[in-house]
């Protein structure tokens, strides 16, 4: 199937957008982890997450009494639900027709998508019934088209209505007007055991080692606990956690011994097993028991309380719980989260010693942390719901804190009195929405206890509409968390065959953040909610596996685990029938079993992975569809499994009994945007690497309904095109709806000399007939409030007052002192004008622009309630940008140039046919970079222009026996035009033939948002540094551009004093100063106040005496300062060029008590 | 009158000549509104303000309203840009 136009349907849909559902589901796809971990917060099992994390704060209690001898009143309070609204208008608003707030509203005003959340607050008194009251927390920014959101389910014809696009796809938030996001981040996999060798390890403590396990263990509401086993260096296990940022180490003894009522015997067996002749094992074993006992605690309650004990002050619990509870509490709270009972717990902490032991032993190799076999992704939404989940504890710790706080002070204290608790409500910040905004604004998290993550910043980015390519972009990224950026190994950053077809191999930018910001492959999704699995261990106990609590442990038994639950045990053989029935049922849909069940089977090996079978079902899972080859079927992967697996790329490779499953499209393992780059295949690799990054930079169409957005910078391309070759994805995507570059005739050829290193010719007509022409959109807000403080009277409003004002402000200003739609500004043009009540005086705001602009609208933003004068407009500039010379354009290869003329068309050459080039490029551009799918791209483009259709460029389509050039040469040959592409051509200047042939075709080109206009920089005299009096620096403030040291070596090298002076000294800092022959100083000489009759002098200071009027001297000699005090002598100073900064100098060391002398002679 | 001496007869000549203008809106005073038409983007309400009006369509409340283009002639000199699009 090739590519198609598609014209007429894309007209029809752009008349009469879809009653029903968008044309392009893709897009919905690609935001999907987004949309759908916001929704999990409401939605879903047991009342959404946010609900799960009430459960799991619990309730706190708080007394009320000050006598350290009784308890007083208890009461227990707890967040017993939350409810978060759709967004609307506020309450005392009662002029809206319509009370919801949509998107567009807020992206106007520049205000934030917000709506209330509301706690449900449940309290009892001394264990009474519960009162209840719900409480507003502020107002929370809402995800687009969540399920909180008014746009969720509209079809795009609606969406039209809502001033939004047709295929808006959500997923990002609007904060102060700003489209923000909350970036992917790349996590360790949860409740999956990992081994690792780290040398920080070691550095622990005195006998720790290099040697430990992990485990990130994930609650049901999606907050995390890391637990760790450290070996030390005697054989002992220690138990380490973080706990509000503090860490805490156990034995792990301790912890087993507390989960459980055990005995050693028990433990003993779930770690060596049957392995009892492995001495090693049970060397260590005997160890950890052993040394164990001068504890001296025997029964699982002994235990508990000297854990309870030592952790009653860390935990917070208050008195009246008894240390075994507390101790509980802690194992509840902190060890393996995400089981519920302990005897799992007990189990699955077995499973991590002898891992941990078989690690150390050498018989299991660590674990890489950087594959993606050992990681998940943390989306947006979930760590939303963490964010606000540990902001409702925080709530809840604070009306503690006022309660204790009102009881120090002595105030009555009474919780049954309703009163009372409003009293403490009152006094206590509610706003959690509030933090939340600024989370989102910042991209700061401010926890107290961290979140089990590793970074405190770079959480949010701007989804930034340069263009539909970087837009899209930013919701197919994952970060790997800014940790990593600092790190000086490249480890991290390595492309690993384990993300085949998960992440882009292509698709991250070069330069420092490579490697670390990918992109999820086109087809890769993210697990939102978690599978039902409530079947598998009834179909894995009929299949023959043991139950948790056989006698079998360590890696020569096959351990069954389900999301980190030890469901069984069994041979590894019959692990990996096990595993390939597991996959067969769940392929064919039997037994109930998940199609997204992650089946990953581990098997033995000599020092390899340890061994297994990890079944997973959870969320933020990466997973992607292939074809299961016995059914027929699609079956869909994890990294995890897919390790173990044979994925056959393509249908002909698959070899009989080597492949299970084989991939739908080779072009699956690409991100959106490198789909998009025509015939990548035909490309070196990191071409198509700079090409993600260009489309991204591209001006082209960031939207349609541009009326309605007030982004601060926003660039459009005027005149975009349908590129005539294209892969079949940038249909199933909607690129059309946004062009994002040109189809331009591009002849190879070296022709002015204008066309040397990547500079390129672009024909003067094409560029009037609107070849690239672009404009760029600025917005302005005005805020007349923001000069004064919050609840001060208004005392400047917009338009003209009663006063006198220049008359030539009306020329951009109309009656109301708003500018006049259309009108063009300068520099220094007034752009709106307001009165000042307190000066009683019209004054006008400025435009601040060399570059002219013209007022392409105005908006009056009134304020969030909506009663109040009006203070703020936002006044939107069009800046054409016609091409210049300078403006940097590529085609979709890397292959960026920059315009170095616009050639008159009668002297451009010309081929047979009369086709005159748009563009011209030189051949040179091509050997070193070896981007040949340009040049099928040309041949392409040449032929489905000469034949009116649309050319396929999808990756991976030809071969070696059939070649784009025998495809389209075909084509071309068919028209009547040269087979190879090449075409005789003729001087546009002297209309000889030119004798080679020209490789001339039709290449897509894309206008990048570089240009010159926003780059020039020139100065001749400006300002300076009021310090040094040396030019400042900066393009802004017309600063210059610094000769540093290596351009002074250049000069030097070449022998150019002259000019060195002239660019050191002349042109910076030269000053005249005079200075003292005498005494060789520059600072003592100052001008005397001249006598009647004579001129000023120069005189130092330090070389001349006070005046004694008792002696007679020459009158000429003496001088007096500006204080009247008269002196002698001091004139032998003269005048000398010096850098203004040596007199500074001078100056700084003479604070110092240092002084410099100059030998003043004449050269 | 010479050719070059003709200056285009506004109607306060005497005022621009001197580049100051005073109350030049009849009694722009408070409460007044200046004619000056605004539109709703939600409702497409024309929507004339008063000083000291909160921001909001009379007709549907919403709280943006965009700047109606006037029918008066905004560039004056249209065809001298003209020119300098001739670069070389």
């Amino acid at each position: 199937m090739g590519a198609q136009f598609r014209t007429l349907e894309r007209e029809a849909r752009f008349q009469n957008p879809p009653k029903d559902k968008s044309a392009f589901p893709f897009l919905a796809d690609a935001v999907a982890p987004h949309v759908g971990s916001f929704n999990a917060l409401t939605e879903g099992p047991d009342g959404g997450l946010l609900n799960l994390a009430c459960q799991d704060i619990g309730s706190k209690t708080i007394f009320d009494s000050n006598d350290p001898e009784r308890l007083g009143n208890k009461l227990s309070i707890r967040v017993e639900s939350v409810q978060l609204t759709k967004p609307a208008v506020p309450m005392s608003d009662k002029v809206s027709l319509n009370k919801r707030t949509y998107p567009s509203e807020c992206r106007e005003r520049m205000s934030t998508y917000r709506s209330r959340l509301v706690l449900k607050l449940a309290w009892s008194v001394n264990d009474g019934a519960e009162v209840s009251e719900n409480r507003e927390a502020g107002q929370v920014p809402i995800m687009l088209k969540s399920n909180r959101c008014h746009l969720e389910k509209l079809s795009p014809e609606e969406l039209v209505d809502c001033k939004e696009e047709s295929d808006e796809m959500g997923g990002y938030f609007i904060v102060n007007g700003i489209e923000k996001l909350i970036r992917m981040l790349i996590v360790q996999r949860r409740n999956h055991v990992m081994a690792l060798i780290r040398p920080s390890f070691g550095n622990r403590g005195a006998t720790y080692t290099k040697f430990g396990v992990q485990i990130r263990s994930v609650r049901p509401d999606q907050t995390s606990q890391t637990n760790v086993l450290h070996y030390l260096n005697d054989g002992n296990v220690t138990f380490r956690f973080s706990w509000r940022k503090s860490e805490y180490l156990v034995p792990v003894m301790m912890v087993l011994k507390a989960l459980v009522e055990t005995n050693d015997r028990e433990i003993f067996d779930g770690v060596v097993g049957a392995d009892s002749s492995n001495s090693f094992l049970t060397d260590r074993l005997e160890l950890l028991l052993r040394t164990y006992k001068k504890y001296a605690l025997h029964s699982k309650q002994e235990t508990l309380a000297y854990l309870g004990d030592k952790f009653r002050v860390v935990f917070n619990a208050t008195p009246d719980v008894s240390d075994i509870n507390v101790g509980k509490e802690v194992l509840k709270r902190i060890v393996l989260v995400h089981l519920d009972s302990n005897a799992d717990k007990f189990r699955m902490l077995l499973f991590m010693v002898r891992k941990l032991y078989t690690l150390v032993a050498g018989d299991c190799c660590p674990d890489n942390p950087d594959a993606t076999q050992h990681q998940e992704v943390l989306l947006g939404g979930f760590l939303y719901g963490m964010i606000i989940k540990e902001k409702m504890e925080e709530y809840l710790q604070n009306i503690r804190l006022q309660i204790q706080s009102d009881i120090s002070r002595g105030v009555a204290i009474n919780f049954s009195d309703r009163k009372y608790m409003s009293r403490v409500f009152m006094r206590i910040n509610e706003n959690i929405g509030q933090k939340l905004q600024y989370f989102l604004s910042t991209g700061n998290l401010v926890s107290q206890s961290g979140l089990d993550l590793q970074q405190v910043s770079g959480y949010t980015v701007v989804a930034e509409k340069i263009n539909f390519h970087r837009f899209i972009s930013h919701f197919r990224m994952v970060h790997r968390g800014s940790f990593f950026t600092e790190m000086k190994t490249t480890t991290v950053r390595k492309l690993l065959p384990e993300s085949w077809g998960f992440l882009c191999p292509v698709h991250t930018p070069d330069g420092s953040p490579c490697g670390l910001l990918n992109h999820l492959s086109h087809k890769c999704k993210i697990a939102t909610e978690a599978s039902d699995v409530s079947m598998v261990p009834k179909v894995l106990s009929a299949l023959g596996v043991a139950p948790a609590h056989t006698f079998a442990a360590g890696p020569d038994q096959c351990c069954v685990q389900l999301d980190g639950k030890i469901i069984g045990w069994c041979t590894h053989e019959q692990g990996k029938i096990v595993a390939d029935t597991l996959r067969f049922f769940k392929v064919d849909g039997q037994h109930g079993l998940p199609l997204d069940l992650e089946v990953g089977y581990v098997p033995p090996s000599s020092k390899g992975q340890y061994p297994g079978l990890y079944l997973f079902g959870g969320c933020a899972r990466m997973m992607r569809p292939t074809k299961y080859l016995p059914l027929g079927k699609q079956d869909i992967l994890g990294p995890f499994e897919q390790v173990y697996m044979n994925v056959a790329v393509t249908p002909e490779e698959i070899g009989s009994n080597i492949h299970t499953h084989v991939e739908y499209s080779p072009t699956n393992i690409l991100s959106i945007l490198a789909n998009l780059t025509p015939f990548s295949d035909f490309n070196q690799s990191p071409r198509n690497m700079y090409q993600c990054q260009m489309g991204k930079q591209t001006m082209g169409t960031p939207g349609v309904g541009l009326v309605h957005r007030s982004d601060n910078k926003l660039y459009r391309l005027q005149t975009g095109q349908t590129p005539i070759v294209k892969a079949n994805l940038y249909d199933n995507y909607g690129m059309d709806n946004f062009p994002n570059g040109m189809n331009a005739v591009v002849a190879v050829i070296s022709y002015t000399g204008y066309d040397m290193d990547d500079a390129m010719i672009i024909n003067k007509s094409a560029d009037e007939r609107g070849f690239g022409y672009g404009t760029v959109y600025k917005v302005e807000k005005v805020d007349l409030s923001q000069s004064k403080r919050r609840g001060d009277p208004i005392t400047q409003h917009f338009g003209f007052g009663p006063d006198e004002w220049p008359e030539e402000w009306s020329e951009k200003l109309d009656s109301d002192g708003l500018p006049l739609i259309g009108v063009q500004v300068h520099e220094g043009d007034p752009i709106c004008a307001y009165y000042d009540d307190t000066l009683g005086k019209t004054k006008v705001k400025t435009y601040h622009s060399s570059e002219p602009g013209y007022i392409e609208s105005v908006k009056l933003l009134g304020d969030d309630n909506g009663d109040q004068e009006f203070q703020t407009i936002s006044i939107k500039y069009r800046i054409t940008r016609k091409t210049q010379i300078g403006d940097k354009f590529s085609s979709r290869h890397g292959q960026k140039g920059v315009c170095s003329r616009k050639w008159p068309t009668v002297d451009m050459p010309f081929s047979e046919t009369g086709i005159q080039p748009d563009v011209i490029i030189n051949p040179h551009a091509f050997p070193s970079r070896m981007t040949i799918g340009m040049f099928v791209e040309s041949l392409a483009g040449k032929a489905g222009s000469l034949h009116g259709i649309s050319q396929d460029s999808t990756p991976w389509k030809f071969s070696e026996d059939d070649t784009p050039a025998d495809f389209f040469g075909e084509q071309l040959r068919k028209s009547g035009y040269n087979y190879h592409g090449n075409e005789p051509m003729y001087s546009g200047a002297t209309g000889e033939e030119l004798r080679a042939d020209i490789y001339i075709g039709v290449v897509y080109y894309q206008r990048l948002r570089h240009m010159v206009n926003d780059k020039f920089q020139v100065r001749s005299t400006g300002p300076v540094n009021s310090l040094t009096m040396q030019p400042v620096k900066g393009r802004k403030r017309n600063g210059g551009i610094r000769v540093g040291e290596m351009e002074r070596d250049a000069l030097i090298g070449h022998g150019t004093a002259f000019l060195l002076q002239d660019r050191l000294l002349n042109c910076s800092d030269y000053t005249q100063t005079s200075v003292c022959r005498s005494c060789g100083s520059l600072l003592t000489t100052q001008t005397s106040v001249p006598r009647i009759g004579a001129s000023a002098s120069v005189r130092c200071r330090r070389c001349s005496g006070k005046l004694d009027p008792a002696e007679k001297t020459d009158s000429a000699d003496v001088w007096e300062d500006g204080q009247g005090n008269k002196f002698v002598g001091g004139s032998n100073c003269t005048t000398v060029a010096i850098p203004f900064v040596l007199k500074y100098l001078d100056s700084e060391l003479a604070a110092m008590g240092i002084r410099m002398r100059y030998n003043v002679e004449p050269m | 009158m010479s050719r070059e001496g003709f200056t285009v007869p506004t109607g306060d000549l005497a005022a621009a000549a001197h580049g100051v203008v005073s109350k030049q809106v009849a009694g722009a005073g408070l409460n007044k509104n200046y004619g000056v038409k605004y539109l709703c983007p939600n409702c497409s309400f024309e929507v004339s303000l008063n000083k000291s009006d909160p921001i909001r369509c009379k007709d549907c409340g919403y709280r943006v309203l965009f700047k109606k283009r006037t029918k008066r002639m905004v560039q004056r000199n249209i065809a001298i840009p003209l020119l300098d699009s001739f670069e070389i």
